[in-house]
């Protein structure tokens, strides 16, 4: 209960911010490929760093430390290269990130709306057809 | 005075008149913001396991549906550990806050700038491509961040995308 009221909590003040900011985890580099504009880049820097500071120094105080992932074997490499590799060309060309896409579609953006439609209808397609004959596939 | 236009949203720079409306939040307040509140959420609040599960548009939006069908059909679609009781709701409070964003500072209107089927295939191949990752673009970020390799080899992975994305963008738009 606590995880699920905390996560709609953090998630009304990011899609605030994020509707003021125009802020896009994608757009950063994009803008700065495509017109040297660093405004949305700085945030995307900023994001890291602060998570990469606040890692530790949350985990000192709530005293549980974070867990380790062990040796990722081949297979996990290769499908978290070639996922994150499809979630940045497809996210460029959809015109940005999946926070972006919902902060439009919170906007009246009638085609984010139809990616957020696309975008929950995939998940159930990955459980019941990809996941499935992913692990058909691969060793 | 340039002014450029990415498949129908337009920013531009240097029109004082048009740009901007009222960015008093920067996208560097937003960045900090997000990751006091992603590791927040994962070290205080039980937004855990798996590690740094704070915040991902992608998994937290594919726990809310399977989470959802699951109570309403008795099925056993796949949700993370942190959803099994009650889902994550990231996603709908991240909708509900922009949507009260934009209609308190009137930019809220209905537009359509791109092909509604295209980009309905582009969110479904997006949440593919994610769950295959383990991560939206967020939360390729703050595995990063939480200093996990896999995570960072995904993030690479994930910057490599977006160049050939752009370069790809370039390419149509000056043939």
């Amino acid at each position: 209960m606590t995880a699920a009221v905390t996560s709609l909590l953090v998630g009304l003040v990011l899609g605030y911010l994020g509707q003021r900011s125009r802020m896009c985890f994608v757009g950063g580099i994009r803008d700065f490929l495509l017109v040297r504009d660093t405004a949305l880049l700085k945030g995307l820097v900023a994001f890291g760093v602060t998570a990469w500071v606040a890692f530790p120094l949350a985990a000192a105080a709530a005293g549980t430390p974070l867990e380790r992932t062990g040796q990722a074997d081949a297979v996990t490499v290769l499908l978290t290269v070639a996922g994150g590799f499809g979630v940045g060309y497809v996210s460029t060309l959809a015109n940005g990130c999946p926070l972006r896409q919902h902060v439009l579609a919170a906007q009246g953006v009638k085609s984010s709306l139809t990616y957020l439609a696309g975008f929950f209808a995939g998940a159930v397609v990955f459980h019941l057809w990809v996941a499935p004959a992913l692990f058909r596939v691969l060793p | 005075m340039t002014s450029y236009v990415v498949s129908g949203f337009s920013r531009t720079s240097g029109n004082q008149e048009r740009t901007r409306p009222t960015a008093h939040v920067t996208a560097v307040h937003m960045g900090v913001a997000a990751g006091v509140l992603a590791v927040a959420a994962g070290a205080f609040f039980g937004v855990r396991p798996p590690e740094a599960y704070g915040v991902c548009m992608a998994c937290h939006g594919r726990d809310l549906v399977n989470w959802t069908i699951n109570a309403v059909v008795a099925t056993h679609l796949t949700v993370a550990p942190a959803s099994l009781v009650y889902p994550l709701l990231t996603t709908v409070g991240v909708f509900v806050g922009a949507l009260a964003a934009a209609r308190r500072h009137g930019e809220f209107r209905w537009v359509t700038p791109d092909h509604p089927v295209k980009t309905f295939l582009y969110g479904l191949l997006v949440m593919n491509f994610a769950l295959v990752a383990g991560g939206c673009a967020i939360r390729l970020a703050l595995r990063t961040a939480a200093g996990e390799p896999l995570g960072a080899a995904g993030f690479g992975a994930m910057a490599a995308g977006i160049v050939l994305g752009t370069g790809w963008l370039r390419w149509r738009a000056t043939r």
